[in-house]
């Protein structure tokens, strides 16, 4: 079967994922869309032309790159550019390509670039990214080359539609964006082990449950396309799925607590296991799970997932979330059945100590499992120079001030700063 | 030449007890009371310069600790002093306080009480190192402080080798590993038997002591309160959506319902679509009415009071719940219903 | 509230994190973004059940605790 009209290849073998990488060094707008030593060119109104939906009236792309004076405030998502070959290649299955298992075969990868949309949306919660200063290095997009998609929606339109457009938008365009590098020399060759085999014995097999939000309209997960629900029942992905953006961000709260597109592509407890991967570990699945909004639901979807991770043999399991205190519940209930199973169990918890960090830090701690790393103190406040260029929004409302200003925040709204997935390098030490 | 000021109260500063509690701050050169014994342990490098102190009750208020402050700077100290408070209440807050205030003007203290005092908690990012349960165990106490003195003095850090108790402030760090990366290793760890290794110690929550129950809610004035943020639809005093830093109270007076279209949550941490489509499934204004009209409940208090309870700091909320507490108290409300989202 | 005095029962739906911080009086609800209503019931029957959950929770600021306890309404219907 060709690959290139998305349908997996069947050379009857769990081979893995080869990916190819294209490093982004220097980027520019011009005349044609295009990648060549290292640097990405991008035709605006080909841009436009991907972006265009009738939920918008005009969208615009500008460039924002690593330590440029430049601020992106209202930060709705970050997609990194993929493809699987001309069209896309079966990549983002279910937006861009069709709703099919994808994460075997090639997929061609724009590192150090994303697509971010960034502009008001009502039920947004404030996120900014800095692209240079003390912020910079807390948000993953501080250091990618940031093709800003900034837009006006049409009169009338649903704020459902607008958000839905912007979606579908930004996952076209980082997929065509990607299809510029098709025919260019790898800067890397990455090869991606698949799922470890039944008779493969020896080293433990550890798994990552990724906890999804499933709240329903602006505060929930796509999986191949589809809305994760609030109630389904846990599930079991190759985790090279997600390299070929199986999953998909649609949510807009706790900024520093979000998962965006780009950090599922790039899923840092995946790669963190993948890195020991056949040396002391086996890297042997992804669940993906909602977080239910009621305490019945957040019981049942946990016990399932520890039967789950049982009867697929793991050896041990690490627990993320996407969310605030809520969230800290599902992972504290599904450490417990874990470890009631005899699974060992470690989570990634944000913590939420305030400002002077003496407050107590865990929301809800578990009570039988005991290891928790921490991705940072929500509340610690940051000083925020002023900066000479403000994208998705003049007003940073949180901070009182104009976008451009300097200011104080909390970590708390600094994208993706505590990073629920693992990506940051923060955590947080007693202090003297 | 080290110095340095010691706060006490009115008790130990030898002028009364209880019928002295409303003494001003003042303050005196050199030691006093127990600070004579501090400064013969502290050695010739150490100089008592000066002694705060003020009446248990007066240092209860809100204005007292810009009087206090402005006491212990005057005196140019090199390291500040509280306590031993040991388990008294008042004496521990003021200590604790005193403690904070110094330590967030970047001058160098420790404070010295019991670790079951209540005032504990107050002392903000400044350590508190654990003293006796009683004045009669001051000796061993003071001999504890006087080694704290001389590791704060010297910029050290305090732990628990040293008698720290309390909160120890932690503070966000960047490390070499990603979060993920030390989920890893932190994961082969437990694999290999280690049941300690944790980043975040387990958290340690208040005990509450339970109030009374209502004699007679046939008879009570009950208010509404709640964490949802229902809010007039303008929300015309900007409750925020997350991080509240207020709370605020709406009229319910007249009222025996809330239209949806009328009221909306700002809550940002969950889809507000049901509560904007009923605000009764925030407030329960609709059956209180209902029950107050029946005789089930003496009053429905006059108006309810709201916050956003989204990444809400403990720090701000334990102030929300003492402020609830103290102005549904000066008007007489006898019990609570608290919606919590 | 409650160390000031006034028996508060909380109406929530994530009851162990109540228990855990301490919360003596706890009525729970059916669902995080509704704590008093329940939008799987027709209006009607939505109301019964809100009036239910306040009266338990006047039951529970008319009743002696000690620690943290735990009033549900219950499931049947009525």
């Amino acid at each position: 079967m060709d690959a290139s009209n998305g349908a997996p290849t069947r050379d009857g073998a769990d081979t893995g994922l080869t990916r190819l990488v294209h490093t982004v060094r220097a980027v520019a707008l011009g005349e044609r869309t295009a990648y060549a030593d290292g640097t990405l060119t991008v035709s605006g109104p080909e841009a436009a032309a991907v972006l265009a939906d009738p939920a918008l009236a005009e969208v615009r792309v500008s460039w924002a790159s690593p330590g440029d004076p430049a601020r992106i405030v209202k930060v709705l998502d970050a997609v990194e550019p993929r493809t699987k070959g001309p069209g896309g290649g079966g990549i983002f299955p279910g937006f861009v390509g069709p709703a099919l298992p994808q994460g075997r075969g090639v997929t061609h990868v724009l590192r150090g670039a994303a697509v971010v949309v960034a502009g008001f949306v009502p039920r947004a919660q404030e996120a900014v990214v800095d692209m240079s200063g003390p912020a910079a290095p807390l948000s993953p997009m501080g250091a990618t080359h940031n093709l800003v998609v900034e837009f006006t929606p049409a009169p009338g339109a649903a704020w459902e539609a607008v958000y839905e457009a912007l979606r579908k938008g930004a996952l076209a365009l980082a997929a065509r964006l990607a299809e510029a590098a098709l025919d260019a020399e790898p800067d890397a060759v990455e090869e991606l082990p698949g799922l470890p085999g039944p008779g493969e014995r020896g080293l433990p097999r550890v798994a990552a449950i990724t906890n999804l939000q499933t709240q329903g309209t602006f505060k929930e997960v796509f999986v191949y396309g589809r809305s994760f629900g609030s109630t389904a029942l846990p599930t079991l992905i190759d985790p090279n799925d997600l390299d070929d953006g199986a999953v998909v961000s649609g949510q807009l709260g706790h900024p520093s607590l979000k998962n965006p597109t780009w950090v599922f592509q790039n899923h840092p407890v995946v790669a963190a296991l993948r890195a020991r991967h056949g040396v002391d570990l086996l890297c042997a699945g992804v669940v993906l799970s909602p977080e239910p909004v009621d305490a019945a639901n957040k019981e049942l979807v946990s016990a399932h997932a520890a039967r789950l991770c049982k009867a697929a043999g793991f050896d041990a399991v690490i627990v993320t979330k996407e969310g605030g205190g809520n969230a800290d519940a599902d992972m504290a209930l599904k450490m417990d059945a874990l470890e009631e199973l005899g699974i060992p169990t470690v989570a990634l918890y944000a913590e939420m100590a305030g400002a002077d960090g003496t407050g107590p830090s865990i929301v809800v701690p578990p009570t039988k499992a005991t290891a928790m790393v921490s991705t940072g103190n929500y509340d610690e406040r940051l000083s925020l120079p002023a900066m000479e260029r403000a994208l998705g929004g003049d007003r940073v409302d949180v901070a009182g001030a104009a976008a451009l200003d300097a200011f104080e925040l909390p970590t708390a709204v600094v994208y993706a700063s505590l990073s629920p997935l693992g990506w940051g390098h923060l955590t947080c030490r007693e202090a003297s | 030449m080290t110095r340095v000021v010691h706060y006490i109260n009115q008790f130990f500063a030898g002028l009364g007890g209880e019928d002295t509690a409303t003494v001003p701050p003042a303050s005196k050169e050199g030691a006093v009371g127990p600070g004579r014994k501090l400064a013969q342990l502290l050695g010739d490098d150490y100089e008592i310069v000066a002694t705060v102190w003020c009446g248990d009750d007066h240092a209860a208020g809100p204005e007292v600790m810009d009087d206090l402050l402005a006491l212990v700077r005057a005196a140019e100290p090199d390291v500040v002093v509280t306590g031993p408070a040991f388990t008294s209440g008042r004496y521990g807050l003021a200590c604790a306080r005193v403690a904070a205030a110094v330590a967030a003007e970047g001058i160098a203290v420790v404070a010295c009480m019991h670790p079951d005092n209540p005032g504990i908690d107050e002392a903000g990012t400044a350590p508190v190192v654990a003293s006796g349960e009683v004045a009669r165990q001051m000796g061993p106490s003071l001999e504890t402080l006087a080694a704290a003195v001389r590791k704060v003095a010297a910029g050290e850090s305090l732990t628990a080798d040293d008698g720290r108790v309390g909160k120890i402030p932690r503070r966000n760090v960047t490390v070499d590993q990603t979060s993920a990366e030390r989920a890893v290793a932190l994961v082969l760890a437990r694999l290999g038997g280690d049941r300690e290794a944790t980043e975040v110690p387990l958290p340690r929550f208040d005990q509450v002591t339970p109030a009374q129950p209502v004699a007679d809610v046939t008879t009570a004035l009950i208010a509404l309160v709640t964490e949802g943020a229902l809010v007039p639809d303008a929300n015309p005093d900007s409750l925020e959506s997350a991080r509240a830093t207020r709370w605020l109270r709406y009229s319910l007076d007249g009222r025996d319902v809330l239209p949806a279209g009328e009221f909306r949550s700002v809550h940002g941490g969950f889809s507000t679509v049901w509560a904007n489509e009923d605000p009764h499934r925030i407030v329960p204004l609709d059956v209180a009415r209902q029950l107050e009209g029946e005789g089930a409940i003496g009053t429905l208090h006059g108006e309810y009071l709201v916050t956003a309870g989204n990444g809400t700091s403990v720090g701000n909320a334990r102030r929300f719940g003492v402020e609830w507490a103290a102005d549904l108290r000066r008007q007489g409300v006898q019990a609570a219903l608290l919606t919590a989202t | 509230m409650e160390r000031a005095g006034i028996p508060t029962a909380l109406l929530c739906n994530l009851t162990s994190i109540a228990e855990r911080v301490g919360a003596p009086r706890i009525v729970p609800t059916r669902g995080i973004p509704y704590p008093t209503g329940d939008p799987s019931l027709g209006a009607e029957a939505e109301r019964a059940w809100r009036r239910r959950l306040v009266e338990r929770g006047l039951e529970a600021v008319a009743t002696a605790v000690h620690k943290p306890t735990v009033f549900p309404v219950d499931q049947e219907s009525e």
